[in-house]
This record gives structure tokens, C-alpha cells and sequence, in this order.
């Protein structure tokens, strides 16, 4: 496909931005629009309607999955880190907690050493207590640094991220940067999930494909990171008690095991249980329904509760829906939903939360407001200095 | 080509230069424009003064504003380029162009570099090029060059040794001090203090004559109908009472008071804002003059209580500063006190945190006695401040109040603000009042420190925000550096230990008391570091979480970098410390291994430093 089709696109992202539900996480199409229908009128609403471009895309041998190279020379054995690379991640990430971008060049070795730690993960990724769980970030780096504040820095907190790093926020180049940096530095440390948006065809539409052409002059870096987010796992097992996803449930999947056995490395596909995974919602309606999304299932508590009863789980800690309060429970307690980007979008005017569990599997949620951004007056009105 | 010439290749720095400063792109000219000093480098003083100057100023006729602002800068340092002082004034003819355009940052960097230049002329050159140009930029029939022009005579006025020259120029400003443009006349107020400043620097230059202009402008401006223009007269008036008081020549200073209490009472906002805002500095240049002193006490309490908030928070700000200026006792407290009485309990918070910022100042005016009855009220009152800067404000400015009526009356206001500020939902509001304990013990002193807020200070390590807890931890080692080590062993440490039994079931909690106490290894004496700290450190070496023990690793560096100063804990090292980091870099864990590493070759090198 040619590059000049982007255009339409473009332009279907600016109406949806500029329309009263700007979230596409609520955006609603009407109930018939069902999973894998294509609607020319919602174009870049769902991954059903993007299989369009999605297609063309990937004939393009430009924006094929592996095109960035990153993945062309794995390693057999998970890296090891040599002093002379601790001292380099070291250095990138003091530099990227100042809001600064690494070049090209050094992201595609960040990215080279990152599959080389991500292949090794599990679909699964088991993880100790204590640890805190966070949910999306979307780009917004001075709350991510904010986060940080609250919750203590890594590594001497550990971290569980559920998914969505990039797109709405104008510093997903910095923020995704950071985040893989620490996990390539700290592997044991952090553990990053993949979200909905850690795709091709959503970046293109959501901001992150825009930004790294803005920042980096080409797609190079878009490729690079989109290529790495095939090998971020998918899910995580906090000491086989809390399942922490990026969505929620899929009719396909009865137990965790069946998440074990997926083949994770590949685009997000539009339809099944990976999809699913990333993409469900839990609904006040008992079992499964149609997802207003367009991909993914909305499942209610008898289905949250026999999948923990049925993997002996305590709970899913999930994220991909805005949330007021930053965190919010549903199913009785069965589900949680965290949700880490305070006034998301710099608009919705809602609380971020990031969930502590200590290592007697006690839960503490921490709530913030958006950060104290540099350059933005604290005080309410000027002096009117402006026309000294 | 073989057969290019040595000269062609020297031709080269400038071709690239024009084919960069003619290049689609703005971003490449912009580029190009600020590698104009390694160009003329390049070049040579000479083909720079024949090739590069003429060139850059057919550019400055034809470009984007973006490259004009990059042009107007570079050229004020390229006196050295050009080949010293005495081929400045070649850069004088871009630079003209450059001062005459449209765009404001353009002009503003051009009139700098143009001040820069002028510093490095003779007086032969100043007559000669320098004072046409501004001659010539005044002259002009655009608002622009004219505004241009005021920003030049301060390079000139006072090199100027010439009586009727000088008077010349002074006429010229006068001339666009009543400019019909309110740009041109905001700019030519705007600069006048600093000329004035500057004949006060060289006091015997100017003549009577002199002031006859400058008196002209003043009233010119004093008269605007602008107030932008009008409000900038505060300065000036300022800046011509500093001049008379220098040459203590008093005879004017009534009509000046005059002028001063205009301004004060002006029906325009801005201009009573800029009076306040300036009031101190004003007031004191009638300073030993009780008579006018007095005749503004009317006028600052009439500000105290303008319409507009902006004008009571910059007057609430001078209100010390001018009751010092008052000589009279009565004055003070029948007139100056209720006034700040009524700014605390002003409708508006921004008035109230200002007025916080100084008030306590007041105290240095009175006696105790005073003090107490009539100030301690009001800052009473505005601990209990329903805004947190205000609370935040007096606290940070407690010292001199206490020095003068000691803590016992005022902690009991002075507690309540602290505790509810230090449980304050916005985890910032705690973290600022936790950066003024330090301030606070040193004022208040350890008794009443350990009676009233250790409590306090130990409880914020439990806070579930991260950054207040490392606020905290950071806080007992600064109030340590204040008390000593002795009373950090027994107000501290022991009820540090005393708190792990209860804690330890909790992995935040456990690594705060590690942070503590590793901080606190710096500050403390090494006997309570090997027999109150190393145990705690050494027993959270064998814990379940991979993040304490990597913490206990880091914590072995900075105690061995202590104890080794002190031969008696050699033995402690060698068979405690590096034993249990050897069995750390054991560890099955990644980090704690990392960590171990490299506390182990810390301890190598300061051991081996040692000995």
C-alpha cells in the first residue's frame, strides 16, 4: 500500500479525537457492528475495520512484522549483562528519565538486546511478591516519572506494567524508551505486558507512528519498537494468585495453562483467545457478550468467578478501561481494573492509581493527580508582569 | 579538478555558506547562520570585512525573520573576525537594518549585539559612526527604528564629555520620549532610568541643562495617556531622587514627593500596582526626612486597601520595610499594625500568603510587649490560615518572631498548623513542610523539638507515598547534623529498633528502616554505627525480598567506608562485613549479586586506601 492512503486515516483519528467520547476505550459503535465486520465509517475505531490497510501494510515490505531487523539475530540463551552494557543501560536510562530520546542507532541496539530478554519470558510470566501492579501510561512520561514518586523507583520497587505504553500522550517515544531500558537493566526487576496499542495498525492510528516520524525523520524507530512488541508477554501470574492482563477474558481460554500453549510472537491478531486477552472488558451482564469494541468480548462475574475458581486465582488485576478513581472493582472483587495516566489525555480529569501487594499478598492502592508539569504556572493568576 | 587553484579552494567556506543560506528550507538557513563564526574564521579579518560583511547584508534584506534573529546575535561578537576594534563600525550598516526591521526579537538582538559593538569603540568612532546611527535610526519614519534607537543611548550618554553633544542627545530622547507611537514612548520611558542611572554613576558629567531635559521627560511621561506608559514612571521617578540624593541636593525632593504621592493615588490600576509593587524603595529615598516619611504613611494604608487583590498583594509585601522607615512608635502601631491586621484576614489568599512572606518581619519594630499583644494575634491567626501557603509562609519565616518573644507562646498555635499541614492530602504540601523542620528545630531548639515533633518526624516514615518518606529519611539526617549524634543514638535509633518488632512483617516498611539508618551512617558516631546499625543491616542480609538484601549490600559500602576510618573495627569488617557480602554475591538473585560486586570493590578500594 502506498503511503498517501494514511490520509484518510489521519483524518478519521482527528474526527474521533475532536468528538465527545475521545476515548476509544469507551467509544461505543452500535451493538450490531460485531467482532471482525468491517465498517468503513469507523475506520481506525477497531481492528476489524483496519484489516483493510492492515493488509496492504504488510504487503508492503516496508511495514512488514520484522522489516526493523531487531530480530534478526537472536540469541539461543537469555542476554547477559556484561558491566560495559550495565554501565550503557545505566547511562540511557539516567538520560531518558530526563525526557530526552535516544538516537536511532541506540534504539535499535536497545531493541536488539530487549528481544533477546523478551523471547525468553513466558506467555504467562510468573512474578514473586512484592510487586506493583500499573496500568496504562499512553505516553504521558512527566506521570510516569510521577509514578515513580509515588510508588519508589526501580529497582528497589518492582514493577508490573499491564500494557498500553504509547499513543494519545505526546511522549510515547520517551516513555516506551524508559520502560524498555529498565526492563532490558533490571529483567527480574519489571516486567512489561503487551496492550492493545503495542500493535501496528493501532500506532498508526493513535499517535505513536506520528511521533516517531516527528521526532526520528523517518519510521524507522516505529518499526524497530513495533517489531519489539511481538515478544512482550502477554500475561503475568503474580505467585499464582492475582492474573494480570491487559484486557480481560476470552471464551477460548478456560485456564492459564491454554495461555501457555498461544503463539504470542505476531502482530495482535483481530480475532481470537490473544486478541481477547488484550481487548475484553468485564460487563455488569453475566456471561459473554458482544464487545462495543469491536474486538474482544465483554464477560460478566459467573465468568470471572469460574476462571478463578477453576485456576485458583484471587483475583485479575486488568487495566485498558479509563477508570475516575484510578482503580476501580468489579465482579465482587474478582476483577480489578487499574488504570496509571492521571487526566488522561491531558482532559478526562480522572485520578491515576497504581496497586501495591506486599509480600503477604496484603493490597494497598496508591491514587495521584497529574504531575507539576516544568513550565506550567502554579499559581492561579499572573501578576501582571506581561506588560512590563 | 587538478586544476583548481589554491585560491579557489579558499573560495570554498563562503560558497558553501551561500548555497546553505539559499537552501528551501528554513531550518538549514537558520543552521547555516549560526556557523557564521567558524566561516569567517575561515576567511580571514580581511576577505570577512570584503566578501562575508557586504554579502550578509544583502541577506539581511531578504530573509525569514527566524534568520534575521540568528544573524542580529552572531554579529555582536564578531568584532575579533573582523579584525579588532578598530574595523568594528563595518558591522554597523547590517546591524542598522537589522535594528529597522518589524519583528521585535529581530531588533531586540540587534540593538544587544549594537551595545556590545559600541563598548569596543573609540570615542573617534562613537561621533564619527555610532551617534549618526542612532541619530539616524530616531530619525526614521518607522516606529520600529525609532524604538531601536532608545535602547542605543545608554552605550553612549555618559562617554559623551562634550557638554552640548550630550545636550543633544538628551534633546533626541526627549524628542521620542513624546514620540506619537506608544511603543516608541514605552520604550524610550522604559530605558530613561537607566540613563539616569548611569549619570548618577558619573555624578559631576551632567549639567544643569541635563536635568532641564530629563525634568521635561519625566513630566512627559507622568502625563501620559497610556498607562503603559505612565506606570513606567515609578522607576524613573526612583532613579532621579537616588540622583539628587548622591549629590545631596535636597531641593527638589518636595516636588519629587509630590510626584510620588501622583503616583501612588493614580486612577489607573496598573500604575498604583507598579507603586506598591516598588513602595519600600521609593519610600526609602526620603528616608531622615520624618516630614515626607510621614506624609506617605496616608498614602501606603490608602493601597493597603485598593479595590484590586494584585495592588494589596504588592503593597502587602513592603508593609515591614515601610514601618521601619517610620520613626514614630505611635505611627506604627495605631496605623501600620491594623493594616496588616486587615490584610490577614483579606478576602483574597494571594494577598494573605504575600503578606505571610514578610509580616513576621514586624517584630524587630517593637517590644516584647507589643509583640505579644498586637502582632502574635495576627500570626496566630494566620497559622490557622484556610490556605496552605499562608500557614507554609509564616512558618518558613518563624525565627525572628521567636527570637524576640521566645516558642513558648506561639507553639501553641504553631503545633496544630504543623500537624494538620503534615497530614495534608497533597503529598506536596507534606513534602514542604517537611523540608522547613530542619529550619523549625534549629529555631525552636531540641527540647522542645523532642517534647512536640520527633513523634511527628518518625511517623512520616510510614507514609504511603514513597518521595515523603525518603523526605523523611533525609530529615532525621539533617536534624542529626543539627542535635548530634548522642541524641540521634536515643531520640532516633532506639525507637527506630524499638519499631522493627511490630514492622517487620512489612517489606516498605523494613526498607525505610534500612534507608534510615543507612543514611543516618554518614551523620552519627562509628560506635553507634558497629553497635546500634550494623546488627539491624547485617540481620535484613538473610531476607526473603531480593530488594532488601540488594539494599543491605549497598548499605556494607557506606558503613566499611565509615568504620575503616578507625582502626578498632578491622576486625568487624573483616569478619562480619565482607563475610556476609561474600555470601551476598552469592546470592541466586541477579541484582543482589550485581549489588554485592560492587559494594565488595568499594570495600577493596577504601580498605586499600587505608593502609
Amino acid at each position: 500500500m502506498d503511503m498517501d492512503l494514511d490520509v484518510p486515516m489521519h483524518d478519521a483519528i482527528e474526527d474521533q479525537q475532536l468528538g465527545p467520547t475521545l476515548d476509544e476505550d469507551r467509544e461505543t459503535n452500535s451493538a450490531d457492528n460485531s467482532a471482525g465486520s468491517t465498517n468503513a465509517g469507523n475506520v481506525g475505531q477497531t481492528p476489524g475495520s483496519l484489516e483493510i490497510d492492515e493488509v496492504e501494510d504488510l504487503h508492503d515490505p516496508d511495514f512488514k512484522p520484522g522489516s526493523s531487523g531487531i530480530a534478526d539475530q537472536k540469541s539461543a540463551k537469555p542476554l547477559e549483562l556484561t558491566n560495559s552494557t550495565i554501565d550503557q543501560l545505566d547511562k540511557w536510562i539516567e538520560y531518558l528519565s530526563k525526557c530526552q530520546v535516544l538516537s536511532e542507532e541506540e534504539v535499535a541496539r536497545l531493541c536488539k538486546m530487549a528481544v533477546d530478554v523478551l523471547q525468553f519470558e513466558e506467555n504467562v510470566q510468573p512474578i514473586n511478591v512484592p510487586v506493583t501492579i500499573c496500568g496504562d501510561v499512553h505516553g504521558q512520561f512527566h506521570d510516569l516519572i510521577e509514578l515513580f514518586k509515588i510508588g519508589g523507583p526501580c529497582p528497589d520497587t518492582n514493577y508490573l506494567f499491564m500494557g498500553d505504553y504509547v499513543d494519545r500522550g505526546y511522549y510515547s517515544v520517551e516513555t516506551v524508551s524508559l520502560l524498555v531500558a529498565m526492563k532490558v537493566r533490571y529483567p527480574r526487576r519489571i516486567t512489561i505486558l503487551r496492550g492493545n496499542h503495542e500493535s501496528r495498525q493501532i500506532t498508526q492510528v493513535y499517535g505513536f507512528y506520528d511521533e516517531c516520524l516527528r521526532k526520528y525523520g523517518s519510521a524507522t524507530v516505529w518499526k524497530m519498537f513495533t517489531d519489539l512488541f511481538d515478544y512482550f508477554p502477554i500475561t503475568a501470574l503474580v505467585d499464582n494468585k492475582i492474573f494480570c492482563l491487559h484486557g480481560g477474558l476470552s471464551p477460548m481460554v478456560e485456564t492459564v495453562d491454554q495461555v501457555r500453549e498461544l503463539n504470542r510472537i505476531q502482530e495482535v491478531p483481530h480475532e481470537g483467545p490473544m486478541c481477547d486477552l488484550l481487548w475484553s472488558d468485564p460487563d455488569d451482564r453475566g456471561g459473554w457478550g458482544i464487545s462495543p469494541r469491536g474486538a474482544g468480548f465483554t464477560f460478566g462475574q459467573d465468568i470471572s468467578e469460574q476462571f478463578n475458581h477453576t485456576n485458583d486465582l484471587s483475583l485479575i488485576a486488568r487495566a485498558h478501561q479509563l477508570v475516575m478513581e484510578g482503580y476501580a472493582w468489579s465482579h465482587q472483587q474478582n476483577v480489578v481494573t487499574i488504570f496509571s495516566a492521571p487526566n488522561y489525555c491531558y482532559r478526562c480529569g480522572n485520578q491515576a492509581a497504581i496497586m501495591e501487594v506486599d509480600e503477604n499478598h496484603n493490597r494497598q492502592f496508591l491514587q495521584y493527580e497529574p504531575s507539576v508539569r516544568p513550565g506550567e504556572p502554579t499559581v492561579s493568576r499572573k501578576t501582571p508582569d506581561y506588560f512590563l | 579538478m587538478a586544476t583548481e587553484t589554491a585560491d579557489d579552494n579558499s573560495l570554498y567556506p563562503l560558497a558553501l555558506l551561500m548555497d546553505e543560506l539559499k537552501h528551501d528550507d528554513i531550518a538549514n538557513r537558520v543552521e547555516a547562520m549560526k556557523k557564521l563564526d567558524t566561516i569567517s574564521v575561515a576567511l580571514g579579518p580581511v576577505r570577512t570585512r570584503e566578501e562575508l560583511i557586504p554579502f550578509l547584508v544583502e541577506v539581511a534584506q531578504d530573509d525569514e525573520d527566524e534568520v534575521f534573529a540568528v544573524l542580529s546575535e552572531e554579529l555582536g561578537k564578531f568584532v575579533p573576525y573582523v579584525g579588532g576594534p578598530e574595523y568594528a563600525t563595518i558591522l554597523l550598516p547590517p546591524l542598522n537594518i537589522l535594528a529597522s526591521t518589524e519583528e521585535t526579537l529581530v531588533r531586540e538582538k540587534a540593538v544587544d549585539s549594537l551595545n556590545q559593538i559600541a563598548e569596543q569603540l573609540s570615542q573617534e568612532q562613537l561621533f564619527h559612526d555610532f551617534i549618526p546611527l542612532i541619530q539616524h535610526l530616531a530619525d526614521a519614519d518607522w516606529f520600529s527604528s525609532k524604538v531601536s534607537a532608545c535602547g542605543l543611548f545608554k552605550a553612549v550618554i555618559v562617554r559623551v564629555k562634550d557638554d552640548s553633544l550630550r545636550k543633544e542627545l538628551l534633546s533626541l530622547y526627549l524628542q521620542l520620549i513624546q514620540d506619537d507611537t506608544p511603543m516608541v514612548r514605552r520604550t524610550a520611558a522604559k530605558n530613561l532610568p537607566l540613563l539616569i542611572d548611569l549619570l548618577t554613576q558619573n555624578l559631576d558629567l551632567s549639567t544643569n541643562e541635563d536635568w532641564d531635559y530629563i525634568s521635561s521627560m519625566f513630566q512627559k511621561i507622568i502625563n501620559d495617556n497610556q498607562d503603559s506608559v505612565k506606570f513606567l514612571t515609578v522607576n524613573t521617578l526612583i532613579s532621579i531622587l537616588q540622583f539628587f540624593n548622591a549629590k545631596k541636593d535636597y531641593s527638589h525632593t518636595q516636588d519629587l514627593l509630590e510626584s510620588s504621592k501622583k503616583l501612588i493615588g493614580d486612577e489607573a490600576w496598573r500604575v498604583r500596582y507598579m507603586a506598591a509593587d516598588r513602595f519600600d524603595d521609593l519610600a526609602s529615598q526620603f528616608e531622615g526626612h520624618d516630614v515626607y516619611i510621614g506624609e506617605l504613611v496616608q498614602p501606603f494604608l490608602t493601597l493597603c486597601e485598593d479595590n484590586e487583590s494584585d495592588v494589596r498583594k504588592a503593597i502587602a509585601k513592603q508593609l515591614p520595610g515601610f514601618a521601619s522607615l517610620v520613626k514614630d512608635p505611635s505611627v506604627v502601631s495605631n496605623k501600620i499594625l491594623p493594616a496588616a491586621q486587615s490584610l490577614s484576614m483579606d478576602e483574597s489568599e494571594i494577598v494573605r500568603a504575600s503578606l505571610a512572606v514578610t509580616v513576621t518581619n514586624l517584630v524587630s519594630l517593637m517590644t516584647k510587649e507589643e509583640a505579644i499583644d498586637h502582632l502574635l494575634p495576627i500570626l496566630l491567626n494566620m497559622l490557622k490560615d484556610e490556605f496552605p501557603e499562608v500557614r507554609l509562609n509564616i512558618i518558613a519565616n518563624l525565627k525572628v518572631v521567636n527570637d524576640v518573644i521566645g516558642v513558648d507562646l506561639l507553639s501553641e498555635s504553631l503545633l496544630p498548623a504543623i500537624t494538620e499541614l503534615a497530614k495534608d492530602v497533597n503529598w506536596r504540601v507534606r513534602m514542604a513542610i517537611i523540608e522547613y523542620v530542619p529550619i523549625l528545630a534549629q529555631q525552636l531548639g531540641v527540647q522542645f523539638f523532642d517534647q512536640q515533633l520527633s513523634d511527628l518526624c518518625l511517623s512520616w516514615l510510614w507514609d504511603t507515598v514513597y518521595s515523603i518518606r525518603e523526605a523523611a529519611v533525609n530529615n532525621l539526617k539533617k536534624l542529626t547534623e543539627i542535635f548530634g549524634s548522642d541524641w540521634c543514638r536515643e531520640e532516633i535509633i532506639s525507637k527506630l529498633l524499638k519499631f522493627d518488632s511490630q514492622l517487620l512483617e512489612n517489606f516498605v516498611y523494613r526498607f525505610t528502616l534500612l534507608a534510615a539508618l543507612t543514611t543516618l551512617v554518614s551523620v552519627v558516631d562509628k560506635k553507634v554505627i558497629a553497635e546500634d546499625i550494623l546488627p539491624f543491616v547485617s540481620r535484613l542480609a538473610d531476607d526473603s525480598v531480593p530488594n532488601i538484601r540488594f539494599n543491605t549490600a549497598k548499605s556494607y559500602a557506606k558503613i566499611v567506608e565509615r568504620l575503616s576510618q578507625d582502626s578498632n573495627y578491622s576486625g568487624l569488617i573483616k569478619h562480619t562485613i565482607l563475610p556476609s557480602l561474600e555470601k551476598l554475591r552469592q546470592d541466586e538473585d541477579f541484582d543482589v549479586k550485581y549489588f554485592a560486586n560492587q559494594s565488595l570493590e568499594k570495600c577493596n578500594i577504601t580498605l586499600w586506601m587505608r593502609n
